[in-house]
């Protein structure tokens, strides 16, 4: 484990202040690209690749890393406040988070968020500094027929999260795996729903998905209604009851920073949930194949089975943010060790840093563990000291990031608007997502209007393809055999318990989770 | 005396006049280059093309250089962009050799035309090579014997390394099996895990799985007996006369690697300006300290070798664009 290289790397940092600024610098900055509906961790490393340019290997993959380990914690604040994730990860946030706002318990869900990634970001950190003796054989563990059946897994949770109507969730789950095969079929190279449009050769983007199916709904919501949300007196006095914030006036509300500690024993008091999370998606983040924005999904899929109070998801329950936000930033992780080891990226936002590390001269690879480690432990501590300074600084500014949710609609509805087409365009680099964000948001309105889940869209588009590509690989590798393998056994047998122990608890009345 | 004077000073005047660089027109004075890279942030593409803009800005005086990212579609909608970019010298850019075939193929989705883009230069070889795992084959002599089928791991159903590998199997006669869809290093993982036993590359990206002990380099596809001193070359092989004609062209598209270019129709006197300035860069020995701490292969072609060479690569008799079909769709 170089113990001694652990420790001394840490000291490194610690005592380096051109490292440690450049960490505070990177923490704000990841907050920023996490929080700004439509931008992202993904486009905030493609902006400051070239300023890595010409740094030394370590600081530029320390900032780097620091700028990236703290994105999605940044991500959960619009989604608490506005339920407007800025990414697939983020989204599941929103589901819980921003119906905890809407009753007043905004304070509560970010002192959980922070929280949670805080702590899923140092557990990740820890399992992956824990995980490097046995890496090699656990990462070649896993296949392309067990890439396929963990997205099948994934996909079963498209149940869990269909709310009171199984079958609308299943229509619009299907939707949403349909939108997965736009682009180039992988057996043919021929393009699949493109229409004749070359743009759409690469696919659905993940964030055109997400900003159409949370962003733009919640604007139209918004302007339609003219404030955030309603709060009924029934419900401002079931508020005062409950200790919780009471809003001043409709579609306003103060975070005060008695509910931010309250969310925060929340953490403390799911810490086998926030536990479970994270070594789950820290192990998923650590098998290249199936992406960060699954992880948290099924982190989110497994807090919802999971629980004795399945119906209480989706109305505002604190676990369903803390799952959400502990899958979020555990992933980061486990998803580094077959970037740095292996130079394949363990999800997409590493895929871009790969790129960066290659330009720093960081050749990805098993001499890694033998010839630079001490760039891999740096990069560790680097998780973990950028989240403690982005928990303290989101703490402490916490009463002022509240106001975004009592924002009128005339700022947030533009504000919103302009940064998800702007991160939309600059993504790929195509005038045409604008349009496509416009009227796929269009339809997840009419689904939010008419009471129609969302979130399985989102799973269906994020693991669709991935199921795809892995289960043709698995095919021309050993046929229909596959299935036959232990670990896809092992699979097997988790993916008919998910749907056993849905269609049991469906047979129970209450125990329906509720997601629009 | 004061006749020598004036002489000597009105010579004097006109050294300082003129312009540093002898190809110095001052068209590029205080005007902004956009450098197209056809690929996103990060990779390699991306790498050479910063750096190359870098010193490009160097050796154009005035200018300044700006890396613009136009990923999509493998490459054609950067070289889509770039075709159709006004010829004015402002907007050039790098995209993959592998178009040759895309061309060829006459994939949808291409309006470039490749004979007709205002070729700048190359800066890299990308030799070829077939790579097999040790667990699978003791030598190349073991693997051509192999009855199959040989499983191989490969890109995308399409991409250079897809096309290459079909080219090599029917080349050499061999009983193949493809499994497409691997990027990056994800073919090396494989061949780790057991669940394929050859790949076809760019010997630069294997390297570090040869290097590491885990294959071996079989086959030098393309590239001269510098390249991979000590591997057999595939064409001593291959038998009849449509597979050298295909090998050849592999080898042909190996040499021309990171290509740099304009639009049509950029004014003579610009463009040879921009080839200067990108000979002087490949010849830079600040650029070439650099590309050698980021590990970046510099072999470089002039601009009018370019466009011979991707003349040359494009003209090929109907009977081989008929064979490479016949392949690529396997």
């Amino acid at each position: 484990m170089h113990l001694d290289v652990a420790f001394s790397t840490l000291f490194h940092l610690l005592t380096t202040p051109r490292l440690l600024l450049l960490m505070t610098v990177a923490v704000p900055m990841g907050i920023f690209f996490g929080s700004t509906p439509g931008l992202g961790g993904k486009l905030g490393l493609v902006l400051l690749i070239p300023f890595v340019y010409n740094m030394d290997q370590i600081t530029g993959a320390v900032f780097l890393c620091a700028m990236h380990a703290v994105v999605h914690t940044g991500g959960s604040i619009p989604s608490i406040l506005i339920g407007v994730p800025g990414d697939g990860p983020a989204a599941a946030t929103a589901l819980d988070g921003y119906a905890m706002t809407k009753k007043g318990q905004a304070g509560r869900a970010l002192g959980a968020s922070f929280g949670a990634s805080t702590v899923g970001g140092l557990l990740g950190a820890v399992f992956l500094g824990l995980s490097l003796p046995i890496l090699e054989p656990v990462i070649l563990s896993f296949s392309p027929a067990e890439f396929f059946l963990l997205a099948i897994l994934g996909i079963t949770f498209i149940a869990t999260l269909s709310g009171n109507s199984f079958l609308k969730g299943m229509i619009v789950g299907l939707f949403g795996l349909m939108c997965a095969f736009i682009g180039l079929d992988p057996s043919t190279g021929s393009p699949r729903f493109a229409f004749g449009q070359l743009w759409l050769w690469d696919g659905l983007s993940v964030i055109v998905a997400v900003l159409a199916m949370f962003a733009v709904p919640e604007m139209i919501s918004l302007g339609v209604k003219g404030r955030a949300f309603d709060i009924s007196p029934e419900h401002a006095a079931a508020l005062q009851k409950s200790g919780a914030d009471i809003p001043s006036s409709a579609g306003t509300q103060k975070v005060r920073y008695g509910q931010i500690w309250r969310g925060m024993w929340d953490v403390a008091q799911h810490k086998w949930l926030v536990l479970r999370c994270s070594l789950l998606v820290a192990g998923i983040g650590i098998i290249p194949g199936l992406g960060g924005d699954a992880a948290s999904w099924m982190a989110y899929g497994h807090t919802v089975q999971s629980s004795k109070h399945p119906e209480r998801f989706g109305k505002g329950e604190v676990a369903g943010v803390i799952g959400a936000e502990t899958g979020s930033c555990a992933k980061e992780a486990g998803s580094l060790l077959p970037t740095l080891f292996f130079g394949v990226p363990g999800s997409s936002g590493m895929a871009i840093m790969l790129g960066a590390f290659l330009m720093l001269g960081i050749q990805p690879g098993p001499t890694m563990l033998t010839d630079h480690i001490d760039i891999v432990w740096s990069l560790i501590w680097a998780l973990v000291i950028s989240n403690i300074i982005c928990v303290i600084m989101l703490i402490t500014a916490a009463p002022w990031i509240g106001k975004l949710g009592s924002a009128k609609a005339s700022f947030l509805i533009p504000y919103v608007l302009v940064f998800a087409l702007l991160g939309c365009y600059l993504f790929q680099g195509n005038w045409q997502n604008l349009i496509l964000v416009l009227v796929m948001g269009s339809l997840g309105y009419l689904f939010k209007r008419h009471d129609w889940p969302r979130a399985p869209f989102i799973i269906g588009v994020i693991l669709g393809k991935i199921a795809e590509d892995s289960l043709l690989k698995a095919l021309g590798i050993w046929g229909p055999s596959f299935f036959w393998r232990p670990i896809s056994l092992v699979l097997i047998g988790l993916i008919v318990a998910s749907i056993g122990f849905y269609v049991w608890r469906m047979r129970k009345p209450a125990a329906v989770p509720s997601h629009a | 005396m004061l006749k020598r004077i004036v002489v000597a000073a009105v010579g004097a005047a006109l050294f300082l006049a003129a312009p540093a660089n002898a190809a110095d027109s001052g068209y590029f004075r205080g005007k902004i280059v956009t450098y197209i890279v056809a690929t996103g942030p990060g990779g390699g593409y991306d790498t050479y093309g910063r750096l190359i803009a870098k010193y490009m800005q160097k050796h154009l005086a005035g200018s300044r250089f700006v890396v613009r990212n136009v990923p999509g579609a493998g490459h054609i909608v950067g070289a889509n962009t770039i075709y159709a970019s006004k010829p004015d010298g402002l907007t050039i850019g790098m995209f993959n050799t592998g178009l040759i075939y895309d061309q060829l193929l006459k994939r949808d989705g291409v309006l470039f035309d490749l004979n007709k883009f205002s070729w700048i230069g190359k800066a890299a070889n990308d030799t070829r090579a077939l790579v097999l795992s040790k667990t699978a084959f003791k030598n190349t002599d073991d693997f051509l014997k192999a009855k199959g089928p040989i499983k191989f791991a490969a890109s995308g159903v399409g991409s250079a390394a897809y096309n290459d590998t079909r080219i090599l199997a029917d080349a050499l006669h061999l009983n193949v099996q493809i499994v497409p869809g691997f990027t990056g290093n994800e073919g090396e993982m494989s061949m780790l895990r057991r669940e394929v036993v050859a790949e076809v590359g760019t010997a630069e990206s294997m390297e570090d799985f040869v290097k590491q002990g885990h294959g071996f380099f079989a086959l030098a596809i393309s590239g001269d007996a510098s390249a991979l001193p000590g591997v057999p070359r595939a064409m001593q092989y291959v038998k009849d006369e449509h597979g050298k004609r295909l090998l050849a062209l592999i080898n042909a598209l190996s040499e021309i690697g990171r290509l740099t270019a304009g639009p049509p129709g950029i004014p003579a006197n610009v463009l040879n300006e921009e080839r200067q300035a990108y000979d002087a860069t490949m010849k830079d020995p600040e650029f070439l300290a650099e590309a050698k701490k980021l590990d970046l292969d510099i072999h470089p072609m002039s601009g009018l070798q370019v466009e011979g060479a991707i003349k040359g690569a494009l003209n090929q008799p109907p009977e081989t664009v008929k064979e490479l079909k016949a392949a690529a769709s396997g």
